[in-house]
């Protein structure tokens, strides 16, 4: 799953559950806003975090994000239809990705759905989209309810996951189904998430209780917390756009909408599987991209967002979104591009006033191999993904 | 060319699968009729289904008293499609019309009485004692009859107007290539209040009574908001015996149109079924595939036309598990508040005098005070019966002769605005009932003592007798709202083969056909696109 951009304008942001645990441990104190919840941006150091999300395990307040559930006889054709996840193949237990579309096929949000039960399922979204939901569920036999206030969620990542899953209790978790456990009385349920395309578990359980887990996992030492900044090295190491950010949601006010191919996102809408909304206005679309977002390294120590970009010399695009990748060692970013810029040299304008530019290069990213793997390419993906979660 | 189906007998019941259909089309009434005949026409193998045991819809005869037919849904032709007339042929196929420039009185609160001719260009003939109203009627009538002209593809686009569909865009295409005079005034008629464009106008009380009345007859919009004045201009846009703005009426009724335009369907060996209703429909890919029928059979076509309404079509045959979120958001939350009310009243005896005998060749209109008008829409958007209401009354036998009774006769009555409701019961029926024959006995005093009966029909009634969902004939909001309403369902949700052209699409209230030929149209289109 992935933050949707921070919202810097709320005067007075919710503590999610577990903030009084985060809390506790953030040393830097900076903190930041997420669909009204606060969010860490930094706890410790960037580096520092992103290396725990690399060699141990890093865990993550998911609480600003938004989760519905949603139960009832007909929950898999309704999240079929909100969302281009296949619901409907899901078994129980399983997760997928998907995306939230308009009528019109572009892009509203990201998505992913689990099969907890039968008839019950979990919806995670990057912002919460009530109206669109309410609205979706007319009809159906479904009830769709928001219990991101009710639960407290903590994203795992990292190679010692197993270690943090154990220690709350939740031995039999692997990383492919979602479990449920007691722990000391206290029901949890872990579930495989993506972070980005990066792989975690996510650990709910109900608020009262947040802060018994959090203490319990602390003591025996399992992980460290990771704030917004390092999720974000993470995110763009992965090639996941995020909303707000590389792309406005469709019905935003002034946004310019996208479709999942100019997001480079065709394979979590495939046209050949279920019907979803916006599926019929999306085979017209399909094959006329206008825009690309598209994953550059960057061969600086730093670039800004806004910066454009030169395909052979000329100025086709902008940086949407960057950041300093310790394990590339430069700078990546992703950046919204004309379609039809496929150059070979590319270069990015300097952050400072000189009116410089930077080498840059495309980059091949887990998200960008899945895409080219879908559409019949020669990728990677297999071996990217297992770089990744090295 | 046959039917390979046709008097195969096995095929009636049973869960059987029939193919070698081109097109299939739910609906009988006057939009199916009319669609279905324009694909037989083309050569389409087109089976036409119907729910009801009578085709027609809407619009059909009904014993109102012992002896005594009546006809339901309309009463007067005034926007019904003159390229429909012209392409089916229905006058060979029937219509014929017994009166074709229906003159109006219109009848004041005061007493008063003011003429109009029913050639709306004739304002010259009127009783008007200002020489400056004349020429201020003459030439309101001048630019708002051509502006109606110049806006008719727009509004009789039924939804499928332009390439895209899309009446707003349509609508810019049309104002920018226009004469800049005529953009300024289409713009300035487009957001205008009825009230507003008829005060500046008009300093003639009267005259702006009769056509606030006018404007905001059958419209849901009343005339105080902006948009009203295109519902104006959407009326006066109409065609009736081939005269602009004006109302005619058929021998035989309405349903005599109906008559023909099963005839032309039959003429065109469309195969037409009632008492056929249709469970779902198939969609296969993204594409149609056919119906599925109550009774288990399929029938299997790569064209459907939906003319019924769009809660049956989309909710209910299509599902919302299979449309988009924002046409259910379009279709859900829609509440219709207005309606309009339909009275066939039998009177006893017959008129003898010259005057009373002329007026009864005419349309009557009773024009409500303004206020009254206003008050009268607020009142039914709230749920309650109004004090005053629009009527429009007309009695077909002064102008046929074919429906003349014995010592009685027959007044047809339209009354609005009306509050809307989905079942009402007895004691609203009855306070309906007392306001239509109050406002009429403003205009014909005594005339509660000649009553002999009177059979009131309300929105919901006609919905039941035709099937449809409770609001499907409710009264319409402003043109805007009803382009944005046309625009959404003729998409289809983007089915490919799967066409709308129910009461949704039509834009205004009366028999057009319109949208059926337009749905017709789009399918021939992109049949012949994919046989080539």
């Amino acid at each position: 799953m992935i933050f949707p951009a921070e919202d810097f304008f709320t005067d007075a942001p919710r503590p999610t559950p577990l903030f009084s645990a985060v809390a506790s441990q953030s040393d830097a104190n900076l903190w930041t806003t997420v669909n009204g919840w606060t969010a860490a941006r930094v706890y410790s150091s960037v580096s520092g975090e992103y290396e725990t999300a690399k060699s141990g395990a890093a865990l993550a307040d998911l609480g600003p994000l938004a989760r519905y559930s949603v139960r009832g006889a007909q929950a898999a054709e309704f999240l079929g239809r909100v969302t281009t996840a296949p619901a409907v193949s899901l078994h129980v237990g399983e997760s997928a990705r998907g995306l939230m579309l308009n009528d019109a096929g572009y892009v509203i949000d990201l998505a992913e759905v689990s099969r907890l039960s039968d008839d019950l399922f979990l919806l995670t979204l990057p912002a919460p989209h009530a109206r669109h939901i309410a609205l979706a569920s007319r009809g159906m036999k479904v009830e769709a309810n928001d219990i991101s206030a009710d639960v407290a969620a903590l994203g795992v990542f990292g190679p010692q996951t197993a270690g943090v899953l154990s220690a709350a209790g939740l031995k039999s978790v692997n990383e492919m189904t979602a479990a449920s456990g007691v722990l000391r009385g206290v029901e949890t349920a872990a579930r495989p998430i993506q972070f980005g395309a990066m792989p975690g578990m996510e650990l709910i359980f109900p608020k009262e209780e947040a802060l018994t887990i959090w203490e319990r996992i602390m003591r025996r030492g399992a992980g460290a917390p990771i704030g917004l900044d390092a999720l974000e090295v993470l995110r763009l190491e992965a090639g996941v756009p995020r909303p707000g950010l590389d792309f406005m949601p469709a019905g935003k006010a002034g946004a310019e909408p996208r479709t999942p191919e100019e997001l480079g996102l065709a394979h979590l809408a495939p046209l050949d599987k279920g019907w979803f909304n916006g599926r019929r206005a999306l085979r017209e679309l399909a094959g006329k991209p206008r825009r690309r977002l598209r994953a550059f390294a960057i061969d600086a120590e730093e670039a800004s967002p806004g910066a454009a970009v030169f395909c052979d010399g000329k100025a086709l695009g902008r940086v949407t979104s960057c950041a300093w990748s310790p394990a590339r060692k430069r700078v990546i970013a992703l950046a919204d591009m004309d379609a039809a810029s496929a150059g070979n040299i590319y270069e990015i304008s300097a952050p400072d006033q000189s009116g410089g530019r930077l080498a840059a290069s495309r980059l091949e990213t887990v998200e960008s191999a899945l895409a080219k793997a879908f559409a019949g390419e020669q990728g990677d993906a297999q071996r990217l993904a297992t770089d990744f979660r090295r | 060319m046959t039917n390979p189906l046709d008097g195969n007998d096995e095929n009636k019941g049973g869960h059987r699968i029939e193919g070698g259909i081109d097109a299939v089309v739910i609906g009988a009434g006057a939009d199916g009729l009319a669609a279905s005949a324009y694909l037989g026409k083309a050569g389409l193998r087109t089976v036409l289904v119907g729910a009801g045991p009578e085709i027609g819809g809407r619009i059909a005869a009904r014993e109102i008293a012992p002896g005594v037919q009546g006809v339901d849904g309309e009463h007067l032709i005034t926007i019904l499609d003159p390229d429909v007339i012209a392409e089916l042929d229905l006058y060979r196929h029937g219509v014929e019309f017994a009166a074709r420039r229906l003159d109006t009185t219109y009848f004041f609160e005061s007493g008063e009485v003011l003429r109009f001719d029913g050639d709306l260009t004739q304002a010259a003939l009127l009783n008007l004692e200002d020489d400056s109203d004349r020429e201020a009627l003459e030439a309101f009538m001048g630019d708002v009859l051509e502006t109606a002209a110049f806006l008719r593809p727009v509004f009789a686009g039924g939804g499928y107007a332009g390439p895209g569909g899309n009446h707003q865009r349509q609508l810019e295409k049309v104002v920018n290539q226009a004469p800049p005079e005529m953009a300024a005034r289409v713009q300035r008629y487009l957001y205008a209040t009825a009230e507003d464009v008829l005060r500046a106008r008009f300093d003639d009380e009267q005259l702006r009574t009769l056509l606030l009345a006018e404007a905001s007859f059958r419209s849901a919009s009343p005339p105080h908001e902006p948009f009203s004045f295109m519902s104006l201009l959407r009326r006066y846009a109409g065609e009736a015996a081939g005269l602009q703005g004006a109302a005619a009426y058929p021998k035989g009724g309405t349903v005599s149109v109906i008559d023909a335009l099963r005839r032309a369907a039959q003429a065109a060996k469309v195969d037409v079924r009632a008492a056929t209703p249709v469970k779902s429909i198939l969609i296969e890919g993204d594409r149609v595939a056919g119906v599925t029928l109550a009774d288990g059979g399929q029938l299997r076509s790569s064209i459907v036309i939906a003319a019924i309404d769009a809660q049956q079509a989309f909710q209910d045959m299509i599902g919302p598990e299979m449309i988009d979120i924002g046409l259910q958001r379009i279709l859900t939350t829609r509440r219709p508040e207005i309606s309009t009310a339909r009275m066939q009243i039998i009177l006893k005896g017959v008129a003898q005098d010259e005057a009373t005998r002329r007026n009864m060749m005419r349309r009557l209109v009773y024009a409500p005070p303004p206020e009254a008008l206003t008050k009268a829409f607020i009142d039914a958007r709230a749920g309650r019966v109004p004090e005053r209401v629009i009527v429009e009354a007309m009695f077909p036998a002064a102008l046929d002769e074919g429906a003349a009774l014995d010592k009685r006769q027959v007044m047809s009555v339209m009354a609005h605005p009306l509050p809307f409701d989905e079942a009402p019961d007895d004691e609203r029926r009855e306070a309906i009932r007392s306001v239509i024959l109050d406002s009429i006995e403003i205009f014909a005093a005594g005339f509660a003592g000649r009553i002999e009966v009177d059979d009131l029909r309300l929105a919901s009634d006609e919905a039941a007798a035709a099937r449809a969902s409770a609001g499907a004939y409710a009264a319409k909001p402003d043109v805007m709202q009803q382009w944005a309403l046309a625009a959404a369902v003729t998409k289809g949700a983007r089915i490919s083969g799967f066409y709308f052209c129910g009461p949704e699409a039509q834009i205004g209230a009366g028999l057009s056909c319109a949208s059926g030929r337009a749905a017709a149209k789009a399918a021939l289109r992109a049949y012949k696109k994919g046989a080539a």
